[in-house]
């Protein structure tokens, strides 16, 4: 991704649907064509009922990772089982060995809101 | 007396598989700040699998199956050499490498594979062999548009490029004695599936056992006649053996290392010289009551046992791992297994399938008491993940939620 694509899009917010919309322990992917990122990008609905957002291609191969299992706040990839933090993006277990690109998401006014680009608070991944 | 060993500063990995990689990465992450070297003839250590899959087809080239890439090593302050390891020193504190320099190291982990069994049979070196990326390279090589191609193994390699050679256009054959290959690891019904998957995209599969290789003859302008014990034979311009693979035990017997089809490892991968530990497919597991397992020839093994020998090499205990799991991906499907399917292992077991038009998705084993003790599924992964959950759990699921299709495989394991 190049630094201009990202800076054109950091400050707006997606609206991904109510909360209700994504059950708890599933993911929604937002395409590109809806984001206007160059990637999809995956929407989780942890267990823990928060949200977050990672690139929805695992780092490892072409596998989504919204089709994967989701346990708590981790997402298994459906195709060779690379685990990832849905918090921090952080890789959790081989095959993949890069960290997945985070997004930060948040819920105000009973919307889901993705900022496609813009890394999860650094302060939440600080305290992983 | 039991004395406790001097924490290693000096770690040295013999090998650039998985399991090397997968003992590098642990170490680490269990804060090992020692120095670690990885000695890898073939440079930065790559993947495997793709070898029969998407590298074979060209559809991913050699960057795209690093394990990692160039920076994760220097990021973690680990020393890639290009190099051969000869012999293991351990009274002179190290291992002797190719061109006789020798490389001190206070631990020594063995991970240094096999080579492809060869067919001991009458021109059973004219075989093609897959294990390395050279070996994929040269398959590519013979994998042409009309080309005919024998392939001995129907296990995972012989099927995985059974598929990839008529996906580039090969006239492919795909002999095995077994009627029902897979079918251990897998249950009879997903291997059936899976088998009749070969005719259904023109791959001919006999059921037979080769003989011989002779030289073709001149009316069928092949290389090869593959000579077959019922008495037929099969032309062919290119033989590719897929039929397990020898451990590389050499280093490890002539340092005067136990060894049985396999250099013998503890749970946490120490073999009977306490420098040396071992991993992967050259490795052979004693478990506590003394009894020698089979070697697994699977890549989840070879990072398990990559990750116990770290734990190991650092005098921590071995971490706990759940059912085994292995994957195939053939014929444009995704197959993957968890636990065993085998139920001769389990008496009393019985199959449970879930089926949609009557095709088989996925089959599990159940135990005399209803504990789920395996799961096969094609295209199925979450169900896949639900059974690996509920094996490790000991979960008693119900037998007709796992057979209804219409039951969401994440409701199963929670």
């Amino acid at each position: 991704m190049s630094l201009a694509t990202r800076v054109d899009i950091m400050s707006e917010a997606i609206d991904v649907g109510s909360p209700d919309e994504i059950e708890e322990g599933t993911a929604r992917v937002v395409e590109p064509e809806e984001s206007g990122f160059d990637e999809p990008i995956a929407v989780f609905h942890a267990e823990s009922g928060c949200f977050y957002a990672l690139d929805d291609t695992c780092t490892h191969e072409e596998a989504s990772l919204a089709e994967g299992w989701i346990e708590g706040e981790t997402v298994e990839c459906p195709l060779h089982s690379s685990s990832f933090s849905l918090r921090s993006g952080k890789v959790l277990c081989l095959p993949a060995t890069q960290d997945a690109r985070t997004h930060k998401v948040e819920v105000a006014g009973g919307r889901v809101m993705l900022y496609p680009g813009v890394d999860a608070d650094e302060a939440v991944r600080a305290g992983e | 007396m039991n004395s406790v060993p001097e924490p290693p500063r000096r770690i040295l990995v013999v090998g650039g598989g998985v399991a090397g990689f997968s003992a590098v990465n642990e170490l680490r992450a269990r804060g090992y700040e020692g120095a670690l070297t990885v000695l890898s003839p073939e440079g930065l250590p790559y993947d495997r699998p793709p070898l029969s899959k998407g590298y074979l087809l060209g559809t991913e080239d050699a960057d795209k199956i690093r394990l990692a890439p160039e920076a994760w090593y220097a990021e973690r302050g680990v020393e890639v050499l290009p190099e051969r390891a000869v012999a293991l020193r351990p009274a002179e504190g190290g291992v002797e490498l190719d061109g006789g320099r020798l490389l001190a190291a206070d631990r020594v982990l063995l991970a240094v594979g096999g080579a492809p069994r060869s067919l001991r049979i009458p021109g059973g070196e004219a075989a093609l062999t897959l294990r390395s990326r050279a070996d994929s390279d040269a398959l590519r090589q013979v994998l042409v548009p009309g080309a005919r191609v024998a392939i001995v193994g129907a296990g995972l390699i012989g099927a995985e490029v059974a598929s990839a050679a008529v996906g580039l256009g090969a006239e492919v054959t795909l002999i095995d004695p077994v009627e029902l290959p897979l079918a251990p690891a897998v249950g009879e019904a997903i291997a059936r599936r899976l088998h009749a998957m070969h005719g259904e995209r023109g791959v001919r599969a006999v059921v037979s056992l080769p003989v011989e290789i002779a030289a073709g003859n001149a009316n069928d302008g092949a290389a090869h006649l593959v000579r077959l014990a019922d008495g037929s034979s099969v032309v062919a311009d290119s033989v590719v053996a897929g039929i397990g693979i020898v451990p590389e035990t050499g280093l490890a017997a002539a340092a005067g290392i136990a060894v049985d089809d396999g250099v013998i490892v503890d749970p946490s991968g120490a073999t009977s010289n306490p420098a040396v530990f071992a991993a992967g497919d050259a490795s052979r597991l004693r478990v506590a009551d003394g009894t020698l397992l089979r070697r697994a020839e699977h890549w989840e093994a070879a990072v398990r046992s990559g990750q116990a020998a770290a734990a190991g090499l650092l005098g921590e205990p071995a971490p706990a791992f759940g059912a085994p799991w292995l994957w195939s991906d053939r014929h444009g499907v995704h197959v993957e297994a968890v636990g065993t399917l085998d139920p001769r292992q389990a008496p009393g077991s019985r199959t449970v399938l879930r089926a949609v038009g009557g095709v088989p998705q996925a089959a599990f084993l159940l135990a005399a008491d209803g504990h789920l003790l395996g799961c096969a599924a094609v295209d199925l992964p979450l169900m896949v993940r639900a059974a690996r959950r509920m094996i490790d759990r000991g979960l008693t699921p119900d037998p007709d939620a796992l057979a209804d299709p219409a039951v969401d495989p994440r409701k199963l394991a929670r």
